[in-house]
């Protein structure tokens, strides 16, 4: 176990080399500087006095190497487009509110999830799955931004029983956690179901079925802990979206998080930033990852992990 | 027809000859008693149809703007309406099946062309072939996926074959770290190490055996996977950078229903009801086609 | 200095001024604001003298109270701004409300007329080249030093500094001395024509005459020196190192949340404002501006490329909404759509001259813009200086016919043999992108042309359009004043700048009339035949001019909301800012009491 956990780090940082390079040169290769132009072109002059000014001039690996030295040390630069805050501090302030939405939209998804995919799933083929099942298409079915547009024209403008977006308050959480829960619920709904009903039909549970245990207990002691693994797979990848925020969701609630900056970042090409954003998605994958790992084992002690097959 | 289809025949010709007859016809059997298995495959269907025909089908081509009807609501000219700068939206729904089709099979078979290999030989493999697909894997799944195709699309520009090309990176990754993960969980089940005390080989295990088994949640991977990819498609027309006009994409028109919607009803509520109605038909048919396979190789 | 703004009686003022009617009748009609003697609640907490603000001025009778003086303003974008200051970064402000901290030099009334502001006089020497400016002595900062002529010098030079590569510094570039060439780094940014005479006088030496100047200095409101050498140009961005001699202070600026300032008690200046506070609130999504104005959540909604088309069928079909629905000149912005013209296809003038005959600009306007804007076959709207507008509404009529026999003759017979296009598009918002769509479809149906149309991020578009070659072929873009003279808006088109289209008369005409200072008919004369020059080469193909109309909540009123010369009542550009006397001219009535709580 502690040799995987070692190998697997050294793979994080493997990753994180090869993420950082890669991206370096992609977002390096995209027109445009972090200068504004917009009525009359800069002189190439004037141009040059902001490359310059931001070490944009530099040769690229020179640059890439100066970058990942700060880093390496802590200082990931400054902000292009917010240069009175450093890009940890910007970082700081907007991601626990991108968290704390996203987690909580999370509590919300998986029991309400699960709850669907478990009675879709023992009640096989009957109105109460085709209804579950309805719920749960619908949920991947239609954009989470249009569920947004709309919960605000219901709740606030027509019955005015909530604010249209702002953030500080308990019942700003209401209306997004709604929007972005929607989608993680479906998905864990559907495979839930699918999950437990191909376990059910395994040799296992048709014996823990002979030896007399009752369906609650089947359910609760071998289905749904087998059923387990292919939910992690699948739930496992909507973490890290869930938690590091959306421009979809907080640009139509206000909610002032780390969401919008993943696009903002590219369109004002402010480099400091999506390369900072980068390697904090890229932890939070390879944590995520990580964890995933260690728990199929615990759900499944079948699985073996690191040890290569005989 | 749906890439799905095509992966379960694949399955089916690696079955070995003998059994081949057997299981196929098993599989269709007890397709054809599921109901909503047909339900999905007449959906299906209908959407592969609409498609190839929509020369046939619209009553307007989709490109044919006139401002003097703009905004006009349902009427029997018009049956879904007409849009911003008054293009027939049914006309513009049915021929948006091509490209929407076009995104969602297109995304899933860049997924299934990378993924299905590199998950079989991840899971299979295992050590440090495994190793160091995971790695991949990861260094892919580590760059945020919107931003990815943002990158790409900033660097190679918009248009419909970049979309499909920047999506379709992100998309492999989930059929990889699937299949792999069913590999993983299957290997140490009991049929298996049936097989392989019985001496059967290692390919054999993994042919007869693991990948007819994984195939399932692939299965519904997928029919999840194209939507998800119509989705995706919508979410850059919402940030201004998907496809682009005239091009009809379902995406595209709910992402630009968004400012109207309120009023026009009509330019969001036909465009969702389509993707919808793909998503449902998708899934009907993924999970008809898995209950078909997955009793028979249970049994 | 300004001519005031005459409509002409054209085709497309005609539209213009009909929309105006309909929303001044409508305003009318409507149910009359609550007066104060019938609306009840409010009117009995109401206190029995005169309300006067911190800054001693007196509120009117029928204003609500200092606590409810408070006006809540959206900024929407997904930017974080990241100042106040026009001299730090022009397109990093939050659009409205702010350079707030100082004075400008000049300011405009809702005529559009500059005023003083800072500068109680200035005048001109006899070369035309020298201007003198007296600083208004009594100016404070609200750190108790005074404001000074150095404060103003140091803007400046902070403007034009190469280190500092500001993203407005080509608006006074060919216009202050050496102005252009220290901001390419050629000279010390201490040799820009901008000096301090003594404390209290300003002087400005231009490159050539420029009549013009001071309604550029709009665009002047000072920096501290100070603050600008201890903290750097971002001090404004900080409470704690702001400081102010404006009618405004900073009280609080929470990022991408809001930003609050306070009524200045030190402000010595003439712009005193009634309101007492100022709330600035993000609003990401345009399209979400509508629903926190209906929820009551902001006073305002800038209506410029923010209010869909379906937001405006939602306002027009709401009495209430439609009564406060304020539509305007905004900045005079026209839509055009131009092409590359240094290569084939639209080297040749009658390709060109085809492009402009099949576009059905009333079409357009009718069924798409609706309330946003006017026809237009010119570049300058009418209602602004030298605009000419009538006089172009038959160069390039809707002709398709004609169109056809243009193409032909070009060698394209049914648009056989023409290439594929893609029409490119700046970020536009869904009015603009709708236009290009119509025109597309426009292109194919009448010439046999095939257009995609692609809306591209900004800066990918302007480096492309910027290029040398440029890498736009064909795009639809537009350009809004940035002060009220022809040659602001005629010098988008002088050759070197952001098109490829190039025609020596026309430099030479709007060069000459720009530092014209004789008979004003003659200028504005010269700048007519330069716009014909532009109009009849198809530098580009006019569509339409911008008509934006704001939403004004009815409890904000005030002399500067009344209507203008042209019978126009509306938030007139540039908004609620020390460039204009609209700050001390609008406050808040106490019929806000039936919509909103005191925000905190």
């Amino acid at each position: 176990m502690a040799r995987y956990l070692l190998g697997r780090l050294g793979g994080i940082l493997v990753v994180f080399f090869i993420v950082s390079v890669v991206v370096f040169l992609l977002m390096h290769a995209i027109p445009g500087g972090p200068y504004n132009e917009d009525k009359v072109p800069l002189s190439a002059e004037a141009k040059a006095n902001y490359m310059r000014k931001y070490g944009l001039d530099r040769p690229l690996v020179e640059q890439y190497l100066l970058y990942m030295g700060n880093a390496l040390r802590g200082d990931f630069g400054v902000p292009f487009q917010s240069p009175t805050e450093t890009v940890t501090g910007l970082i700081a302030r907007t991601w626990p509110v991108s968290a704390s939405l996203g987690l909580a939209a999370l509590l919300v998804a998986l029991p309400l999830g699960l709850l669907l995919g478990m009675v879709a799933a023992s009640r096989q083929n009957t109105w109460i799955d085709y209804t579950a099942s309805t719920i749960s298409t619908l949920g991947l079915t239609v954009p989470n931004f249009v569920v947004a547009v709309w919960l605000v024209l219901l709740f606030a403008v027509q019955f005015k029983w909530l604010p249209t977006g702002g953030w500080g308050q308990w019942h700003h959480y209401i209306m997004p956690v709604a929007a972005l829960a929607l989608a993680p619920m479906a998905l864990t709904a559907r495979y839930t179901r699918t999950s437990i009903l191909e376990v059910s039909r395994s040799d296992y549970i048709r014996t823990a079925r002979s030896k007399g245990l009752s369906d609650r207990q089947i359910m609760l002691r071998h289905t749904l802990r087998n059923a387990m693994i292919p939910l992690l797979t699948i739930l496992a990848p909507q973490i890290p979206n869930l938690i590091t925020g959306t421009i979809f969701i907080e640009s139509i609630f206000r909610v002032p998080g780390l969401g919008k900056f993943f696009v903002t970042s590219i369109l004002g090409r402010d480099y400091p930033m999506i390369m900072a954003l980068l390697l904090l998605v890229a932890v939070v994958w390879s944590l995520v990852y990580l964890i995933t790992d260690i728990l199929y084992v615990v759900v499944d002690p079948r699985v073996r992990l690191g040890k290569s097959k005989t | 027809m749906s890439s799905s289809t095509a992966a379960a025949m694949g399955v089916a010709q690696m079955q070995g000859l003998p059994k081949q007859r057997t299981l196929l016809g098993d599989a269709a059997r007890r397709f054809a008693r599921n109901k909503l298995a047909l339900f999905g495959l007449f959906l299906v269907s209908a959407l592969v149809l609409t498609a190839l025909l929509a020369d046939f089908i619209a009553p307007y081509p989709y490109d044919a703007a006139n401002p003097t009807r703009a905004l006009q609501f349902p009427s029997s000219e018009h049956w879904m309406g007409t849009d911003e700068v008054g293009r027939d939206v049914y006309s513009r729904i049915v021929y948006g099946t091509r490209i929407s089709l076009a995104v969602g099979l297109g995304v899933m078979a860049i997924a299934l062309v990378i993924g299905i290999p590199l998950g079989l030989l991840a899971g299979l493999a295992g050590g440090p072939i495994d190793y160091i697909i995971m790695r991949l894997v990861e260094v892919f799944t580590a760059v945020p996926a919107l931003m990815l195709a943002l990158l790409l699309i900033s660097v190679f520009g918009g248009g419909l074959f970049n979309v499909i090309l920047a999506l379709g990176i992100v998309a492999w990754l989930d059929t990889c770290r699937l299949l792999r993960a069913q590999l993983l969980s299957l290997r140490e089940r009991d049929f298996v190490l049936a097989a392989r005390t019985l001496g059967a080989s290692g390919t054999r295990i993994a042919l007869h055996h693991l990948l007819p088994n994984a195939i399932a949640p692939l299965i519904v991977a997928v029919t999840i996977g194209i939507p998800v990819a119509i989705f995706a498609e919508a979410g850059l027309s919402f940030l201004g950078l998907g496809v682009n006009d005239p091009i009809p994409s379902w995406g595209k028109m709910v992402g630009n229903a968004l400012s109207y919607m309120r009023v026009y009803w009509h330019l969001g509520v036909f465009p969702t009801l389509a993707i919808a109605i793909t998503m449902l038909g998708f899934t009907f048919l993924g999970d008809g086609l898995r209950d078909a396979f997955d009793t028979s190789m249970n049994r | 200095m300004n001519r005031r703004l005459v409509f002409s009686h054209s085709r497309q003022s005609v539209y213009l001024a009909l929309a105006l009617l309909i929303a001044l009748v409508v305003q009318a009609c409507a149910p009359a604001p609550a007066a104060p003697t019938d609306s009840g609640a409010p009117q009995v907490a109401a206190p029995a003298g005169p309300v006067v603000n911190a800054l001693g001025k007196e509120l009117p009778a029928d204003a609500a109270p200092l606590d409810q003086q408070v006006l809540v303003y959206p900024y929407s974008g997904w930017r974080t701004f990241t100042t106040i200051d026009f001299f730090q970064a022009v397109y990093e402000r939050a659009d409205a409300l702010s350079d707030l901290l100082s004075d400008s030099l000049v300011r405009l009334d809702k005529n559009f007329k500059p005023n003083p502001g800072a500068a109680t006089e200035w005048s001109l020497d006899e070369s035309g080249l020298v201007w003198t400016f007296k600083l208004d002595p009594n100016l404070m900062w609200n750190d108790g030093t005074p404001v000074t002529a150095d404060d103003y010098v140091a803007t400046f030079r902070y403007g034009a500094d190469p280190t500092h590569a500001w993203d407005f510094s080509w608006y006074y570039q060919g216009v202050i001395k050496n102005w252009t060439q220290a901001v390419n780094g050629a000279v010390p940014v201490e040799e820009i024509g901008v000096r301090a005479v003594d404390a209290h006088t300003l002087e400005f030496t231009t490159e050539s005459p420029a009549p013009f100047l001071p309604a550029m200095l709009v665009y002047s409101n000072a920096m501290q020196k100070r603050a600008l050498e201890e903290h750097g140009g971002l001090y404004n961005s900080d409470p704690a190192t702001s400081v102010s001699a404006g009618p405004y202070k900073l009280v609080e600026w929470t990022k991408d949340q809001r930003l609050v300032y306070e009524i200045n008690p030190d402000y010595k200046g003439t712009n005193i404002p009634y309101i007492q506070r100022l709330v600035v609130v993000n609003i990401g999504q345009p399209s979400q501006l509508l629903p926190a104005y209906e929820a009551n959540e902001i006073d305002f909604v800038w209506g410029s490329g923010t209010l869909s088309p379906a937001d405006l069928e939602i306002i027009e079909a709401d009495p209430d909404l439609n009564a406060q629905y304020h539509p305007h000149y905004g900045d005079f912005r026209t839509y055009y759509f131009f092409f590359d013209d240094t290569k084939p296809p639209f080297d040749d003038l009658r390709v060109r001259q085809a492009f402009a005959h099949v576009l059905d600009r009333d079409a357009i306007v009718a069924n798409i813009l609706k309330r946003q804007g006017i026809p237009a076959y010119s570049f300058l709207a009418p209602g602004f200086p030298a605009s000419n507008s009538a006089a172009f509404a038959d160069t390039y009529p809707l002709d398709i016919e004609k169109a056809r026999q243009l193409l032909a003759d070009a060698g394209y017979p049914n648009g056989e043999g023409f290439p594929r296009l893609t029409l490119k598009l700046r970020a536009e918002g869904p009015a603009p992108t709708a236009v290009a769509q119509a025109y597309a479809s426009a292109l194919k149906d009448a010439l046999g042309i095939d257009v995609e149309v692609t809306n591209m991020d900004f800066r990918s578009y302007m480096e492309e359009l910027n290029a040398k070659p440029t890498g736009i072929q064909f795009s639809l873009i537009s350009y809004g004043m940035d002060y009220l003279d022809p040659s602001n808006m005629l010098g988008v088109f002088v050759s070197g700048g952001r098109h490829t289209w190039a025609n020596a008369d026309y430099d030479a005409l709007v060069r000459e009339a720009g530092g014209f200072t004789g008979d004003p008919a003659e200028r504005t004369k010269m700048f007519q035949d330069a716009e014909r020059i532009l109009v009849e080469d198809v530098g580009g193909v006019f569509v339409y001019h911008q008509t934006p109309g704001d939403l004004i909540k009815p409890y904000i009123k005030g002399p500067a909301l009344e209507p203008d010369d042209n019978g126009v009542s509306a938030w007139h550009w540039p908004g609620f800012s020390s460039f204009s006397d609209l700050l001390s001219g609008v406050y808040i009535t106490n019929e806000v009491s039936n919509y909103r709580q005191a925000p905190d």
